[in-house]
């Protein structure tokens, strides 16, 4: 989750939000880059009275504005889109995960287990334990093995919901009648916290989400628990 | 008396003259912004990644995550 006043993106728990971090600081580097230039010929164009009027022949110069913005563009577009491709390979998944996304809270099923389907609402702010973190804690956390390809299926019981977890680079919309897949997976054991991404009524900002990764010989015990 | 004759200023590309200086300016301050910005910010950041997972344990992560008790799922 987020640390108070965070400007930048979460800390990195799955290889592909890694290289999305990477090609952000590559993005925001050219961003600077144009924006330094396009300031600094403001301030020399607000700092002088000389002036030409006349027609100029500009093919040189037209040129060269036109040939280094391509050049720019290209050199954005590659590595987007080699991150495009890298988030729709498909690795054989461990498991599936189905969220459904209704108003206001996300349900989750395990098919690949028996019965295995909960609720997970907000916790309310008066339930929380020292600690925890307000807005973001649900009653029910989903459980995942870490260091394993999960595919989740995201799809919505009924508006436009959005499934996203920002340190493991996620976000899916959630459409009724539509089933979206996203591979999700992380390199550490912990929590990872998201929220809804897509308006859906008045609770729309509360109905988080709450990755728990734990080893996968305890999230089998977990999923066994669970049958009672 | 002969008076003395001043030189003749310059009186024309004085703009394209300033313009010509200042272009260059302007590339070497954006592409210094550039540098600047990828080599203070994400090069490091890369390095900073590196060296968390060079060393990194998941075990030792996990087993001092389930002793501060954070996770629901193990008893």
């Amino acid at each position: 989750m987020a640390a108070p006043a965070q400007l930048g993106l979460q800390n990195a728990a799955s290889p592909i939000m890694e290289e999305l971090i990477a090609f952000h600081d590559h993005a925001l580097m050219i961003i600077f880059l144009i924006s330094s230039l396009v300031l600094y010929i403001i301030s020399l164009m607000l700092t002088t009275k000389l002036t030409h009027t006349s027609t100029m022949n500009a093919q040189e110069i037209e040129m060269i504005w036109t040939i280094l913005p391509a050049m720019i563009l290209i050199m954005i577009a590659l590595p987007s889109l080699r991150i495009l491709y890298m988030t729709d390979e498909f690795n054989k998944p461990y498991l599936t995960l189905k969220a459904i996304g209704h108003q206001w809270y996300w349900s989750y099923e395990y098919s690949d287990y028996e019965d295995l389907a909960f609720d997970s609402y907000i916790m309310p702010t008066y339930f929380l334990e020292p600690g925890e973190f307000r807005l973001l804690e649900v009653d029910n956390r989903t459980t995942l093995p870490m260091e394993a390809d999960i595919r989740v299926l995201i799809s919505s019981q009924d508006v436009l919901h959005s499934w996203a977890v920002p340190s493991l680079g996620v976000k899916t919309d959630a459409i009724p009648g539509r089933l979206n897949q996203a591979m999700v997976a992380s390199m550490r054991p912990g929590l990872y916290y998201g929220q809804c991404s897509e308006i859906c009524g008045s609770n729309h900002s509360f109905m988080p989400i709450v990755l728990e990764f734990i080893y996968f010989q305890d999230f089998e015990v977990w999923a066994s628990y669970l049958y009672i | 008396m002969a008076s003395e004759v001043l030189a003749k200023p310059q009186m024309r590309g004085l703009l394209a003259r300033r313009l010509r200086i200042h272009m260059v300016g302007a590339f070497l301050v954006s592409l210094g912004v550039a540098a600047l910005y990828k080599f203070a910010v994400a090069e490091p950041r890369k390095k900073a990644y590196a060296d968390f997972y060079k060393n990194y344990s998941p075990e030792k992560d996990f087993e001092e995550m389930k002793k501060a008790g954070i996770f629901r799922s193990i008893k």
